[in-house]
């Protein structure tokens, strides 16, 4: 069927187009201008098109996303449910994460805490959310079988096979280490961990086992660069950690998750214990101009309750005091730890404020916003639901500096937010959002509106209030089909989960068996994937690794 | 394949549309039972939703020792392999864990990893039954029972009780743990005993690292809560009589909601052995079981399906309870003619809007 997007104004600024135009879709795909009459026209006057938004980093699958709705069941509100899908109002639910991403006029979201040992329970829960495709990042860089491999200096080419076997296995996207050696360190009575820090019994640090892993991801040929969570997530002096970090990644693809997280210098370097911290904004940004090898994610920061979700074991015992309401639950699990601590950013508070700003000074200081991947790490910082209001901020100056006014007078005091003038254009916006996160992701086929790319579509009626504009899209194709009229679903359908094809090495899968054996009595089969565990048949789709 | 209806045997086509008939007719349905794979539940769910029935397991004693628990206080847990691997004390709190391979798998062993590895494990019990087979020191049970026990023992490890008491003694040891864990089975040690002992960990951490190991009920009552949190954003019970999932233990709990006179209809889904409720049969009900196992026969209920057993004559995902995680059993030997999945969906297919009844 030949569709017609006609009239709109089209943003696509890895074409440089953004200029009323119109958009083909044929089976599924965009096509040229046709001289054909158009089966279906949709009328796009007075609306913005864009490719479907991209999502890299939120927390939408797997066991601390369930511990945290049994730890806070009443975070998010269920509304009895209108005809259709049965479960899409049940909030927080797999079916509402993805409705509400639909809504918005996102298409692709990427869960990316998958530990291997439980990648059969993550993928599962990713295949019950429809309407987007989905896709995990393994998590490695806390297990013994990697930590041991290390210690022995068995070489890169075995780090690489037990990556891929690892990879294959839980049929992940991509690789993440999350404050790598910490969750290892932590089991072992360690608190406080960075860069160089002795991993106890290991003898490792996170700088050596990160850099075993970009190297890993390279040779792969993984198109997504390793995703990784520093050390120090949150803490006065945490800039340090980030910039540390990206030295050590000596020019290798890398991506930073949640920098706002990071971007805290301490406020008085003469005595880094007290008095909190300060924005480090701009030294992120000089260190991303820096170093173009390097991406980063936001995790920015919405004001209310919400709850935190981490495999960073360490940061989540320090922060467990800070519990609001005063619960929280701690695993040390096979490999990762995990934590899930209930956290309320305080919508006056001198540290919600400054944070909230940190986010946005972040995006705005950017000097290539596609490079620079908007999230709220969802949960923690806030629901991925706060996009339209964090991009409303972004493009209108005059409604962030209400709120600024509304908040704490430290975001004049310890940020530069207040000074910039900057607002962004629909173009860096949907470099933010579309373009930025599929180049990131190495998925080609998405994040634009050139001829051959998928048609995921989003149309929203133009408007001056950027929150209501991508609040509700106008329309949502998905794979050339509407899901959602006026900001309601409008058709359920499946889409798939994005998995790499990569092989792994025989004799790394017979050693990993036995290894498996002996710690888990049961081997590499009882970790796997199989297709036959989905109800629908289809559920994957490969993505290939780099030539 | 085998099926029944009121009895009488018949073929699985006719057995799903009396089953359908059955729910059609229905204004308050109860799904019970729940042993069975996750895609069972999920078409479970699924099923449910559409109808407006509520669901319940057979697991929910087990489940609700901890999950009260969890959304009240919090937890700080660890996994069998961890324990086995990493733990130079544990602790086994009452008798029930003692009837479970874990106990004897952590007796034989000796830490491994982490910085106890190469020390020697002490094997540490409160209210163990005295069986002797396998070494390790005893503490008695306190007369208030385990939970009152375990509150005894914590306030000794807090330092809010002092002496030379035996719990003292049990104290002195948790704090001395490099990493130490506690294992019990929520159903026995109840739910202010969980409480109180998560309470206890907690505060072992303030100064070492020290995890809970509860016990999985042996019913798939911990697939069932990863189901039902991702599928519904909420722990099991949860009943869609109004069209949206609502989660209360109360009032979802098929017994009662059965001597109570509330539900008009049954599903019995049990593809894994679970003891059959003698309430099964005061309502009419469907069951849907395993293959060759002792319901599988035409007096179980109004309309009786047997289907394939995951891992014997089905493929399936269940709880897998020395890793703690769901995992994949493809079935061991010749697949049966239906999974409990397809036969689910088979009776949605039947149910329209129009046959059900109305409000």
């Amino acid at each position: 069927m030949l569709t017609l997007i006609r009239g709109g104004r089209v943003v696509d600024p890895t074409a440089g187009r953004d200029a009323v135009g119109d958009v083909w879709i044929e089976d599924g795909r965009i096509v040229a201008p046709s001289q054909r009459a158009p089966d279906s026209t949709v009328d796009a006057t007075g609306c913005v098109v864009m490719a479907g938004g991209v999502e890299v980093h939120s927390h939408i699958a797997g066991g601390n996303v369930n511990m945290s709705r049994l730890l806070l069941p009443d975070l998010y509100a269920s509304e009895a449910a209108p005809e259709g899908h049965p479960f899409a109002h049940a909030g927080g639910s797999a079916a509402w994460i993805g409705a509400n991403y639909a809504r918005m006029g996102y298409t692709t979201a990427v869960e990316p805490a998958m530990p291997p040992a439980n990648a059969l329970s993550t993928q599962l829960e990713l295949a019950d959310i429809p309407l987007l495709d989905r896709g995990a990042l393994a998590v490695l860089g806390n297990d013994d079988q990697l930590l041991e491999l290390l210690r022995q200096r068995e070489g890169a080419n075995a780090v690489r096979d037990l990556v891929a076997l690892n990879v294959a296995t839980s049929r992940a996207l991509g690789v993440k280490c999350i404050n790598a050696g910490g969750a290892s360190a932590f089991k072992d009575g360690v608190l406080k961990l960075s860069l160089d820090d002795e991993i106890p019994v290991y003898g490792l640090s996170t700088r050596k086992i990160m850099t075993a892993l970009l190297d890993a991801v390279e040779e792969i040929g993984v198109p997504h660069p390793l995703h990784v969570h520093c050390n120090n997530l949150g803490i006065p002096g945490a800039d340090d950690s980030f910039v540390a970090t990206m030295e050590a990644a000596e020019g290798r693809r890398i991506h930073f998750a949640h920098a706002q997280f990071y971007a805290y210098a301490v406020s008085d370097p003469s005595d880094p214990s007290v008095g909190g911290f300060r924005s480090a904004a701009a030294r992120i940004a000089e260190a991303m101009e820096k170093h173009p090898n390097a991406t980063y994610d936001v995790g920015q920061v919405a004001f209310g309750q919400t709850v935190t979700i981490s495999l960073d074991i360490l940061r989540q015992f320090a922060g467990r005091k800070g519990a609001n309401p005063k619960k929280w639950i701690l695993t040390a699990g096979d490999a990762e730890g995990g934590g899930v601590v209930p956290f309320l950013y305080k919508p006056r508070g001198a540290v919600s404020s400054l944070q909230w700003a940190i986010g946005l000074e972040l995006m705005l200081l950017s000097g290539d916003p596609e490079r620079t991947i908007l999230t709220t790490d969802h949960p923690n910082g806030g629901p991925f639901t706060e996009y339209p209001r964090i991009i409303h901020w972004l493009m209108d100056k005059e409604a962030r500096d209400r709120e600024i006014a509304s908040l704490h007078a430290v975001i004049g005091e310890r940020s530069g937010l207040g000074a910039i003038e900057r607002e962004y254009t629909l173009s860096e916006i949907a470099q933010l959002t579309r373009s930025g996160p599929a180049k990131l992701l190495g998925l080609t086929d998405r994040g634009h509106l050139r001829e051959g790319a998928r048609a995921d579509v989003a149309v929203y009626r133009d408007d001056r209030d950027r929150t209501a504009m991508f609040a509700r899209a106008k329309l949502v194709f998905k794979d050339g089909q509407v899901v959602v009229e006026d900001g309601e679903v409008v058709s359920w359908r499946s889409g798939h989960t994005l998995a790499l094809s990569v092989e792994s090495d025989r004799a790394m899968e017979k050693r990993t068996d036995a290894y498996l054996v002996d710690r888990f009595g049961a081997g590499l089969d009882s970790f796997a994937v199989p297709d036959e565990a989905f109800s629908t048949p289809d559920a994957f789709e490969d993505v290939a690794c780099l030539a | 394949m085998a099926a029944w209806v009121k009895g009488g045997a018949t073929d699985a086509d006719a057995a799903i549309k009396a089953a359908a008939d059955l729910l059609a007719g229905a204004r308050t349905p109860v799904f019970a039972g729940l042993n069975a794979d996750v895609a069972a539940l999920r078409a479970a769910y699924g099923l449910a939703g559409v109808i407006g029935a509520s669901l319940d397991s057979v697991a929910a004693p087990a489940l609700y020792a901890e999950l009260g628990v969890l959304s009240r206080a919090g937890a700080m847990l660890t996994t069998a392999a961890e324990a086995v691997g990493r733990a130079d004390v544990v602790l086994v709190i009452g008798s029930a864990p003692w009837d479970r391979p874990i106990v004897a798998e952590i007796a034989a062993a000796a830490p491994r990893r982490g910085r106890a590895a190469g020390s020697e494990r002490t094997l540490l019990s409160l209210g163990s039954p005295s069986n002797g087979a396998t070494r390790h020191v005893s503490y008695p049970v306190e007369d208030g029972g385990l939970a009152v026990s375990i509150a005894h023992l914590r306030a000794f490890a807090k330092g809010n009780l002092s002496g030379e008491a035996a719990y003292a003694d049990l104290a002195r040891r948790l704090a001395a743990a490099r990493f130490g864990v506690v294992l019990y089975e929520p159903a026995e040690v109840g739910e202010l005993g969980v409480e109180m002992l998560q309470g206890l960990v907690k505060d072992l951490n303030e100064t070492t690292r020290f995890f809970a190991l509860p016990i999985a009920d042996p019913f798939q009552g911990r697939a069932l809560v990863q189901l039902s949190a991702w599928t519904t954003g909420q722990a099991p019970r949860t009943g869609f009589g109004r069209s949206l999932p609502e989660h209360d233990p109360w009032r979802f709990d098929s017994e009662r909601q059965v001597r109570a006179g509330e539900a008009d209809a049954v599903v019995w889904l049990a593809t894994l052995p679970a003891p059959r409720p003698d309430w099964l049969g005061s309502v009419p009900s469907v069951a849907i079981v395993g293959e060759g196992g002792t319901d599988a026969t035409g007096d179980a209920a109004e309309v009786v399906i047997a289907v394939g057993v995951p891992g014997e004559s089905a493929g399936g995902t269940l709880w897998d309870e020395r890793r703690g995680t769901l995992g994949y059993r493809a079935a061991a030997g010749q697949p049966a003619a239906l999974t409990a999945a397809a036969v689910l969906d088979a009776i949605r297919a039947h149910l329209t809007v129009k046959d059900l009844a109305a409000c």
